[in-house]
């Protein structure tokens, strides 16, 4: 039975993966992407690891793919065009070697017995695993692994404040001036391309005074958030 | 093969078509009861031709909606486009497999009868998951529909909804912390007893009012249905839906109501917990039932009363106010379990 | 016949070659994110079979560090994508050679 299921959701994620990298619509790969997170999500269920098959759909699946699948739309990104090879030697090389990765893939699944050296398999009923259950992680993360989860609840403040900061419209080199008052010192040439590069720095404490000391008060605005 | 695995197999699937369908029949009565207590809220009656007194006014939907003519938009991406309701209607319908219908029953020739179709470790995240997946079918509908109106609709509902997901998911944890179990069953068997005086609600009252908020915004509901409102964006991201397909994401929109709303009954409200629960075990069902309608009528109502937001007043709401309350929640909860008031 | 641990690795070492096949190949640079995430879960299944098959809780709580690793990754490289194409007009990493804007 848990063959059965191996060689189902296996099948699944190996062929979503393929058509992954196949498929020139960036759309289509993200959702064959989809399918191989879910389809390993359930590889998971069937390692008795329910608690990271959900994570993993809650995060991966649920969050960092609609992210990308969010920039793909905004974007607007289109298909790839098909491009000549140009080293065809190559291809040749790369049909023997995946024969080669085929033939070691088979070798070791129907020749390798690990079962006398290794425990049961973690759903077999006499001797269920039971370090996927919740209450094990969880005691282990907050106890013994307590480090690890602190750093890493630094690195997504870290992340939290880099994406926001790269997403951000930098208007330094268009002639609008945003400043905020009393905290941004900017050089001249940055803003006015004409302007001689001068290191006399501008201080202003409005925009509109920003714009009347560089002589820029006509200039559109950019667009106003409230 | 053992005949035992094969008989649970099929019993499994009779239970899920058994849930299926009396979520089905429920739901298609919702469509009806809804029009029928929006149209009382506005001083009309709403329909009532179709058999007595309306009665049957879903199954006539349901044929005007087989019967009507699929019209595809000729630049879609065929693909995309039929896939979105697909994973709308099924998303949708996954969570009702891990709710607690029941207590068990003893049945006297069957033996025990559990009136959950599945119960694992990890249900309540099995149903956060889900709807994380949901997203997809909205936003797959706007893109692939080849139109802007659709495109603005299905990223501004895409957007709401992980928006939103993050309160919800957030104020689920404080009944997490109470109960100490992710089952959904367990989390109902501990809200028994004491004359209901144990239900979740008394102990998470915050938790509750940030739960049902995020629950509406999280189905696309007035207040929060900016996206989808007629008057605004033409129909949103189902704009290029015919017949069936607009039938699947119209019932997957209610689907999602049903499960939002069972969601908060189990949790919130003890589920099928109720007076003489443990004498008269079959009136569980009943019970839980009777919440679920409950908190449907709740969204009923509010449909006809609120107006709507507008997208950037949503958004703020939803990131400045809901969250912060929401891990302040978590945070008091935690303090007061530690201190072992709760 | 039950499945053994090497077959959950030999499926890992498929995708994680199918990933690479795939940053190689791949022009566009969401599709090439994409494989590297494809990379990062052919690990995540090997870290979560060995740690079931030997009932040891530390790799799933690695599995657990690394997609939180991979969330973070996945916005910040997000945005680094979105500001090159807000300069450059184009996702193509072939065609992105030069320095100079």
């Amino acid at each position: 039975m848990s063959a059965i299921f191996f060689i189902l959701f296996g099948g699944l994620a190996i062929g979503c993966a393929v058509s992954m990298i196949v498929q020139r619509n960036p759309l289509y790969s993200a959702i064959s992407l989809i399918g191989v997170l879910i389809s390993l999500a359930c590889i998971y269920v069937t390692l008795a690891a329910p608690f990271i098959a959900a994570v993993q759909v809650i995060v991966y699946a649920g969050a960092i793919m609609v992210l990308v699948v969010f920039v793909i739309m905004l974007l607007n990104v289109e298909e790839e065009e098909r491009r000549s090879l140009r080293l065809r030697y190559l291809v040749p090389a790369a049909i023997f070697l995946a024969a080669v990765l085929v033939a070691e893939v088979t070798f070791i699944i129907s020749t390798v017995d690990d079962s006398r050296i290794q425990q049961t398999h973690p759903s077999v009923s006499s001797n269920p695993s039971d370090v996927g259950l919740t209450a094990s992680i969880g005691t282990h993360l907050f106890t013994q692994y307590l480090l690890p989860f602190e750093i890493t609840s630094l690195l997504l403040l870290m992340a939290i404040v880099g994406a926001m900061t790269l997403a951000r419209r930098a208007s330094f080199t268009s002639p609008n001036v945003r400043v905020v008052p009393g905290a941004a010192v900017l050089p001249r040439h940055l803003i006015d391309p004409d302007a001689v590069a001068d290191a006399t720095p501008v201080e202003a404490n409005t925009t509109a005074e920003a714009e009347r000391l560089l002589g820029l008060e006509g200039a559109p605005h950019a667009r106003e958030e409230n | 093969m053992d005949w035992n695995f094969i008989l649970g197999i099929i019993l499994q699937f009779v239970a899920i078509t058994v849930a299926f369908t009396v979520v089905l029949m429920i739901v298609a009565y919702t469509v009806l009861a809804e029009r029928r207590v929006l149209a009382f809220i506005q001083g009309r009656l709403g329909p009532n031709r179709v058999g007595y007194g309306g009665v049957l006014q879903p199954f006539a939907d349901l044929l005007k909606f087989i019967l009507k003519e699929e019209i595809v938009p000729d630049k879609s991406t065929k693909f995309v486009y039929f896939l979105a309701p697909i994973v709308a209607i099924t998303t949708a319908l996954m969570p009702l497999i891990v709710y607690p219908f029941g207590p068990t029953l003893t049945l006297p020739f069957l033996g025990e009868i559990s009136l959950v179709v599945a119960r694992f470790d990890v249900g309540l995240l099995y149903v956060l998951g889900v709807t994380s997946v949901g997203v997809y079918g909205i936003a797959l509908a706007g893109w692939s529909s080849n139109n802007k109106y659709s495109l603005m609709g299905g990223l501004r509902s895409a957007a709401q909804l992980i928006s939103y997901e993050l309160s919800l998911g957030l104020a689920l944890i404080g009944v997490i912390l109470i109960s100490g179990t992710l089952d959904l069953s367990s989390i109902v068997e501990q809200q028994s007893g004491w004359y209901g005086m144990r239900w979740n609600i008394f102990f998470q009252p915050i938790g509750f009012i940030i739960y049902l908020i995020s629950a509406i915004a999280e189905t696309n509901r007035v207040p929060f249905d900016l996206p989808e409102a007629e008057t605004e964006l033409v129909a949103g991201f189902h704009t290029e839906y015919s017949a069936l397909k607009f039938a699947l994401f119209f019932m997957a929109e209610y689907v999602n109501m049903f499960t939002v709303s069972m969601l908060a009954a189990t949790l919130f409200l003890g589920g099928w917990n109720g007076p003489f629960i443990s004498v008269l075990p079959w009136l569980g069902p009943i019970y839980f039932l009777g919440k679920v309608i409950f908190f449907l009528f709740l969204y009923i109502w509010i449909r006809g009363t609120l107006p709507r937001f507008r997208f950037d007043q949503l958004m703020n709401f939803g990131w400045k106010f809901l969250l912060p309350v929401a891990i302040l929640n978590i945070i008091l909860t935690a303090t007061l379990a530690l201190l072992g008031w709760i | 016949m039950v499945p053994q641990l090497s077959w959950y690795l030999a499926l890992s070492a498929v995708l994680f070659t199918i990933g690479v096949v795939g940053v190689i190949v791949k022009r566009n640079v969401i599709a090439m994110f994409m494989c590297i995430e494809l990379m990062l879960n052919a690990v995540n299944l090997t870290f979560v079979a060995f740690s079931s098959y030997f009932r040891e809780v530390s790799g799933q709580l690695f599995v657990f560090i690394v997609m939180t690793v991979a969330a973070a990754e996945a916005a910040v490289g997000l945005g680094i994508i979105i500001a090159i194409f807000r300069n450059r007009e184009s996702l193509d990493v072939d065609e992105a050679n030069i320095l100079k804007l």
